[in-house]
């Protein structure tokens, strides 16, 4: 393809856009209210696994040991958690350790822990893992060692979020494609709208003998301007929600004491990829759209 | 050169659009088809333009074999031919300029011959000075030369038009139908579809009788009817 005859195409596309304004400008919203919901839900998504992320390498992971144990076994467990590979840092609890950590706990009750000596309490291990994947092999291999009482890991409860997390995964693929399928029918129907109202320029091309792909490519070029146009239209739109949901739950959170619990990914770190991820889908929606009634209404 | 060979069209509702149509036209030639409506004028001209395509026999257009062609090649098929229509289809928000660069620009012609070109068109068709004219300011004879102009700027072999003058009063009908003829003269073969009795009875020029998609009469210098 000439370069001229690119310009040509492309022109022809930014004109029909412009001729068919206020069609492409319903096309463009369509765009922009998919993308935003599939937005909420990439969000959602990319809030939780950060989260959760966070949330199992701060989870320590408590190996108690028998009360009865001699030093020698105590010494090798020790060992083997040195010497394991996923062991970010450990730390042990020794008995005494462990009955004034309880005393500071209770103190206001104190009375209950009468009777209580530090020989009741096992010792512990207190481990965190370089890689919070590693956790449920590690603790079923640890929790095999002879002379280990109990290993305890909030295994369960990470699985449900985990679970809760996968759902909202399968919900926004739902979404987003009962969406795709709308905008694209919605553009399809603008770009038909240009195609009926040029139909007598399109006639003369074919009667002079113009390549099919001359033909349709403009209208192609539309489909992609008005995609992309809701693409950047719901980025913006999708960063400045962002921000506001950001600063709100940032400024709660530490007015609950819960900032180091929950927190949001900052936009600088993720903007550019859902750019990217907008555009894509926006182009792919505009185009698709284009080729299917190119199709159905072009007889080149 | 356009050969037809035992040529016929059924369209799907069943209608008959030629029936064993066999001719050929040389290069050069001027032809006119007359009859009445719907004896298969048209469906003549769309088969040359692979508009339609024959359901029995062959057709053959410049070295284009109409019967077995991709649907690729199409569009190099029409470049070889130029297109005139009864109500001359010019796009109205371009100048008369414009309609007929046009057809240069779709088929990629170079800025450089669109700029030599379209000015010795318009000027044979006597168009010069109404060059930045809209279409809807010109008279019906003046939108017609438009669109010959528009024919055949990219030299076509071929001048293929139906029912020129269907549109136009009698003094204009002579404008355009001499203009054929003085572009037939420089060369181009000239296929006419027509209705005017009197012209064709005047410029003595090959006719096609078609009569329910028959060609019942082919002559050199004809008239319209066989009633001399």
């Amino acid at each position: 393809m000439k370069i001229r005859t690119m310009k040509y195409i492309v022109k022809e596309g930014f004109a029909n856009t412009y001729k068919n304004l206020l069609m492409s400008l319903a096309s463009v919203s369509m765009v922009i209210a998919s993308l935003l919901i599939f937005g909420i839900f990439l969000m959602l998504i990319i809030n939780f696994t950060y989260n959760l992320n966070r949330l199992k390498a701060q989870v320590e992971i408590a190996v108690f040991l028998e009360s009865d144990i001699s030093q020698l076994e105590a010494g090798d467990i020790e060992l083997k958690i040195k010497n394991d590979e996923r062991v970010l840092a450990y730390t042990k609890v020794s008995k005494d350790q462990a009955y004034a950590q309880l005393m500071n706990q209770y103190l206001e009750d104190s009375d209950l822990l009468e009777g209580l000596t530090p020989d009741f309490l096992s010792e512990s291990f207190r481990i965190h893992l370089k890689n919070a994947d590693d956790s449920a092999a590690f603790t079923e291999e640890i929790s095999k060692l002879p002379g280990v009482e109990d290993v305890s890991y909030p295994y369960e409860s990470l699985k449900k979020l985990s679970a809760v997390l996968n759902w909202i995964n399968a919900g926004s693929m739902v979404v987003l494609s009962l969406l795709l399928i709308i905008s694209v029918s919605i553009i399809a129907n603008t770009i038909k709208l240009t195609v009926y109202a040029r139909r007598k320029e399109i006639e003369i091309m074919k009667y002079v003998g113009a390549n099919d792909w001359f033909i349709r490519w403009p209208f192609i070029i539309e489909g992609v301007i008005i995609g992309f146009a809701g693409a950047l239209a719901s980025f913006i739109l999708t960063c400045y929600l962002y921000n506001s949901v950001e600063s709100y739950v940032n400024t709660h959170a530490l007015e609950y004491g819960i900032n180091d619990l929950i927190k949001l990914v900052p936009l600088g770190n993720i903007g550019g990829q859902i750019f990217i991820i907008y555009a894509i889908i926006g182009v792919v929606m505009g185009s698709v759209g284009s080729v299917i009634s190119v199709r159905k209404h072009l007889n080149v | 050169m356009i050969e037809f060979r035992n040529v016929t069209k059924r369209y799907p509702n069943g209608t008959i659009g030629l029936q064993d149509a066999t001719f050929t036209i040389e290069k050069g030639e001027f032809v006119f088809i007359v009859g009445p409506s719907g004896s298969g004028k048209s469906t003549l001209l769309k088969l040359m333009l692979h508009e339609e395509t024959p359901t029995e026999g062959e057709v053959y257009v410049n070295e284009f074999s109409i019967h077995d062609m991709p649907r690729r090649e199409v569009p190099y098929l029409r470049r070889g031919l130029g297109v005139v229509f009864q109500d001359f289809r010019l796009l109205p928000n371009k100048t008369v300029y414009e309609n007929v660069a046009f057809a240069m620009q779709i088929v990629e012609a170079q800025p450089k011959d669109i700029r030599r070109q379209v000015p010795v068109a318009l000027a044979l068709v006597g168009l010069s000075k109404k060059a930045k004219v809209y279409p809807e300011q010109l008279s019906g004879g003046e939108q017609q030369r438009v669109a010959l102009a528009r024919a055949i700027v990219n030299n076509p072999s071929v001048l293929l038009a139906d029912e020129p003058t269907g549109n136009l009063d009698p003094e204009t009908s002579w404008e355009i139908m001499n203009l054929l003829d003085e572009i037939n003269q420089r060369g181009t073969t000239v296929i006419v579809a027509t209705h005017e009795k009197s012209i064709v009875d005047l410029m003595k020029k090959r006719v096609f009788n078609l009569e329910y998609g028959r060609i019942i009469r082919d002559v050199q210098e004809g008239n319209y009817t066989n009633e001399d």
